[in-house]
């Protein structure tokens, strides 16, 4: 046991991503005392430039961050994995990677911030499918933009592009400019379908915002912003820590102390890297460790008392595995070039898909003209094709300048036999299980799938488009969520509608683990907004107790 | 002549200074609106609000503090709130503090107010000013903090003794609107702009040595660098036009760019000045006296090219928990080549700006290159937009570097694209660092407080 045996706080947070460290920003500027355990690093920026720039193989976002023994995150989406091992009829769909460090993984992300429609909150009133939540679109809108605020989002002016999700304030930021290759599919679909194409909100700069610059279009938020201009969890450390939150970095929590009655958190244990153990008391806990992580902890924590795992009575913890899975296809327009790769990555959608009756027979989805350089592809496709010398230069040129390529956010629904377990066989540098994952892709997400592939199909027709290539099968899209569903009824769900766990008072989950259903959208504001809610009520119940 | 109604005018719907400030326009019905547009822009050419504002406070309500080597003076209220700000002063003693630096209870100013510069403004533009004061902005109810300084600059009436030493501008004459172009540029760096209150090297005594006015002089960790028009330690390779474009937008393509209190100088101050005044106080400036540097020796913008570094990468990544110190190229390829190039030349549109042939790079004093990294770039203006370089210090969110980083990658900037390699060590990074958080030279508003903002 090493001299911080005794570290204590008000509020105990496991994780410093988006979730954990805005919630430790909240908190300590109100004059609460908070520590946060983060299981990977302290980590910087230009670190990650220099690893992105040394990486062969520059399409792997998870390429530049090699991690630690002690606090593993999978290397790759490919199965099967050194880290997440995925089973099952769909194991390739469920392929998740993020990233265990300071900061989370937002350090790897596109910057969609979108909020989510207020359908999308009572998927089972409106259209008999899937869930309701505990919360309503109308309990978390000012959430949604004290989130915006806090990473800075831009976004269109509702009057003139209104995206279904009622706002009581305008965009932090005006919306970003579009670039070349968006303007051309902007007006195709326009003039050529009953579609539309949307601004896709971003948490990056259009403007110098928060002592950081605005974009500069490098086209390389993932694997890793070079200048800072979109946000990552890091800041909220930042900014956190200024204000006096104590982080402790490699501090990989493994156990989940609760008192003799089973109904309080009364401490977490942690290993440092040399499996060394600590105790950290408070009076009020937050796990913030990323959908995939937060069950793992629960599960791990399992003892006679909560056999089956910590807040686990409802046995829902770790099932109910969801989310945006993907279909694919990148061809070369027969039409004008379109030069993609001239701005942030995700810039540009059609929202048609995004809700609507059939929500009672398919998932909604959102489509996304992906505005990234498409060198390496058309490299390969050249070369394939037999061109060598001034040819093959030629005709990279013309192929990376008519790439186009789609992809899609199609919806889950929560399968209890969809599910999260401590793997038997495979254990970390600490002896800690590492996590599997059971995955077949809902019928509902299927049929979403396969109107999809429909709409794909009509816009290669629209543009002339040869030499299609459909990733196979589906793909995961990075947005694990419901492994501690919510629910207000505490048999068939982990948490209620304040993310507070049905079976101890004092723990909170802040994680996409805590969704009902996955969403229409990318998850990361909703992750910050049901974070800094949490914010808000442990902010009452420890200022006015 | 400036057109004062239609500079006024811009200021009001450009939004950059005095719009959605609380001007109370209304106000200004009772008085001749030709004297409050004069009074307005010469308080704008004069730069009261520089010091007489503190970040995020109310237009001229005071409190920022402004560093000396006594302490910290902090700006007064110059509001016209009868009892907090300057309500209560008649023109005369308007007069008194603004040209000879005593206050309405007889008290004396510390020369951090530059009222040795003011003293060369006409009568006319004096009571311009005095009436756009009282009657164009808001009076705000807010009393600064006093200032209490150690022995002897607490004694105020130690002034009266530096008064008699400092000497100050000749009072101007006539109607300064209708003077020619050299004698208005010469007005208007003088008892406006005060530029010599940084340009100039002082004394001891911080009594400004007129014989080498504009030569160059220390500034808090920055450096007001020699603006004379010799063209080896100045600026005398600069035209007429270069020097109206760095002063209107804070920067001049292939020369320079203002970061720091020039920055500031340009947002709040000369960026609002007519084209007309801007080519007088150009044209002024490259006919002093040039003055050879004793450390420049060379155009400071004339100097580098840009560098060859074929991008060659191994392949081998390192751990996530690896934050070994790197080396000056690494440095330079992980936190500046995105913007600034690989090369160095900067973006097609300049808007981050070339290394080479930039004086900040090409200067033998690497002051101003070291601030630039430790504290960004953070300047507006209406016809430059608004040009943003992140810090890279202690609070920054994008990458903090150490001293040792820093020094590495100074060396590395100035021996690829400048004035070669200055062998700066992390004790001189972490001096000039503390140089500027806690010993300022006069009156040049110096942020004591850093920290992160959340907008």
């Amino acid at each position: 046991m090493s001299s911080d045996q005794n570290l204590s706080a008000d509020v105990v947070i496991v994780g410093s991503g988006v979730a954990g460290s805005s919630i430790a920003n909240e908190l300590v500027r109100a004059g609460i005392s908070v520590v946060v355990l983060e299981a990977g690093p302290r980590v910087d920026r230009q670190h990650f430039v220099e690893n992105f720039r040394n990486l062969e193989n520059k399409p792997s976002y998870q390429g530049p961050f090699p991690s630690t023994p002690w606090a593993p995150h999978p290397p790759n989406q490919i199965t099967p994995n050194k880290y997440l091992h995925t089973t099952g009829p769909n194991a390739e769909a469920y392929q998740q990677v993020y990233l265990r460090m300071m900061g989370g993984t937002t350090w790897h992300w596109a910057g969609c911030a979108w909020r989510y429609l207020p359908s999308d909150f009572e998927l089972k009133t409106r259209y008999d499918q899937g869930r309701d939540w505990a919360v309503k679109y109308e309990d978390l809108e000012p959430f949604y933009y004290q989130a915006e605020v806090m990473m800075g989002v831009c976004g269109p002016d509702p009057k003139v592009e209104d995206l279904g999700s009622p706002r009581a304030q305008p965009y932090p930021m005006d919306a970003l400019p579009l670039s070349y290759a968006a303007q051309q599919f902007r007006q195709l679909i326009a003039e050529q379908t009953p579609w539309r194409v949307v601004h896709e909100p971003q948490a990056r700069n259009t403007r110098p915002y928060d002592g950081r610059p605005t974009c500069e279009g490098h086209n390389n938020c993932m694997p890793i912003c070079p200048i800072g201009a979109m946000y990552n969890g890091s800041y909220s450390v930042y900014h956190a820590e200024a204000a006096g939150a104590k982080f402790v970095t490699n501090a990989v929590v493994y156990k989940i102390e609760r008192d003799e009655a089973n109904k309080k958190v009364t401490a977490v244990h942690y290993y440092d890297p040399d499996k060394g153990s600590h105790r950290v008391t408070g009076k009020y806990f937050v796990i913030a460790a990323h959908c995939i992580e937060t069950a793992k902890l629960l599960l791990v924590s399992a003892d006679e008392k909560s056999p089956t795992g910590v807040a686990n009575s409802s046995d829902q913890v770790g099932r109910n595995m969801m989310d945006h899975t993907g279909v694919q296809v990148t061809f070369i327009s027969g039409d004008k070039s379109l030069w993609p790769g001239r701005g942030p990555l995700e810039t540009n959608v059609i929202d048609n898909f995004r809700d609507g009756d059939w929500r009672g027979e398919h998932g909604a989805y959102l489509v996304h003209m992906v505005d990234d350089n498409q060198v390496d592809f058309a490299t390969q496709l050249a070369i394939s094709k037999g061109y060598v010398g001034k040819d093959l230069e030629e005709q990279i040129r013309y192929l990376a300048s008519h790439t186009v390529r789609l992809f899609s956010h199609n919806e889950a629904l929560p399968d209890p036999d969809n599910r999260l377990t401590l793997s038997k066989t495979n254990k970390d540098a600490l002896g800690i299980p590492h996590p599997e994952v059971y995955y077949k892709l809902p019928e509902y997400t299927v049929r979403s799938c396969e109107h999809t592939r429909g709409v794909f199909k009509q816009l290669i027709g629209l543009m002339h488009g040869t030499d299609e290539e459909w990733t196979p099968g589906y793909f995961p899209q990075d947005h694990p969520s419901g492994s501690t569903i919510m629910g207000t009824d505490p048999k068939n769900s982990v948490v209620d509608g304040h993310c507070r766990t049905h079976d101890h008072d004092n723990l909170f989950i802040a994680s996409s683990s805590v969704f009902s259903t996955v969403g229409t959208g990318n998850i990361t504001l909703t992750v910050a907004a049901l974070a800094l809610r949490v914010a808000d009520t442990l902010k009452k119940e420890l200022l006015h107790a | 002549m400036p057109d004062f109604k239609k500079v006024f005018a811009s200021f009001l719907i450009s939004g950059a200074v005095l719009g959605g400030m609380g001007y109370s326009t209304a106000r200004a019905t009772d008085v001749g609106q030709d004297v409050m547009s004069r009074g307005a822009y010469l308080a704008t050419a004069a730069d009261c609000i520089a010091c007489h504002t503190r970040p995020g406070g109310k237009p001229f309500a005071g409190g920022l503090k402004i560093a000396t080597p006594q302490g910290d003076v902090i700006s007064t209220n110059i509001t016209p709130d009868a009892e907090h700000g300057i309500g209560a002063y008649t023109e005369a003693d308007f007069e008194k503090a603004l040209r000879h630096g005593v206050r309405k209870d007889g008290a004396y100013l510390y020369p951090v107010m530059p009222y040795v510069s003011y003293a060369g403004m006409t009568d006319q533009d004096v009571h311009a000013l005095y009436t756009w004061f009282m009657h164009g902005i808001r009076p705000v109810a807010e009393k600064p903090t006093e200032t209490h300084l150690s022995f002897p600059g607490n004694i105020r009436m130690s002034m009266m003794a530096w008064n008699l030493l400092a000497g100050r501008e000749k009072q101007e004459t006539g109607d300064s609107s209708q003077y020619d172009k050299l004698r208005r540029g010469h007005y208007l760096a003088t008892a406006l702009e005060h530029c010599g209150t940084c340009h100039t090297p002082r004394n001891r005594m911080l009594i400004e040595k007129q014989s080498q006015y504009l030569g160059g002089a220390p500034l808090a960790g920055w450096y007001a660098p020699n603006i004379t028009p010799s063209a080896t330690g100045g600026i005398g390779d600069w035209s007429e036009d270069d020097l109206v474009a760095y002063l209107k937008t804070g920067r001049a393509k292939n020369r320079s760019q203002a970061a720091g209190p020039m920055a500031e100088a340009v947002e709040h101050s000369t960026s609002h000045l007519t084209d007309e005044d801007l080519h007088a106080l150009a044209a002024f400036i490259k006919q002093i006296q040039p003055h050879d540097d004793d450390k420049d020796h060379q155009a400071r913008d004339s100097l580098g090219k840009a560098a060859y570094n074929p991008d060659l990468r191994s392949g081998e990544l390192t751990r996530i928990d690896n934050l070994h110190e790197k080396s000056g190229a690494e440095i330079y390829t992980g936190n500046c080549a995105a913007c600034h190039g690989q090369d160095g030349a900067g973006t097609a549109d300049q808007y981050a700006p070339s290394l080479y042939a930039n004086s900040v790079v090409g200067s033998e004093r690497v002051d101003n290159l070291i601030m630039a990294i430790v504290y960004g770039v953070d300047r507006k203006t209406p016809a430059g937009g608004h040009a943003s370089m992140p810090g890279f210090g202690y609070n920054s969110d994008v990458q903090r570097l150490s001293d040792e980083e820093i020094a590495r990658l100074v060396n590395y900037v100035t021996a690829t694209f400048g004035s070669g390699d200055h062998h700066v060590t992390a004790e001189l990074v972490a001096k000039t660092r503390t140089d500027h958080l806690e010993t300022a030279v006069s009156h040049v508003m110096v942020k004591t407080t850093t920290g992160n903002s959340t907008p």
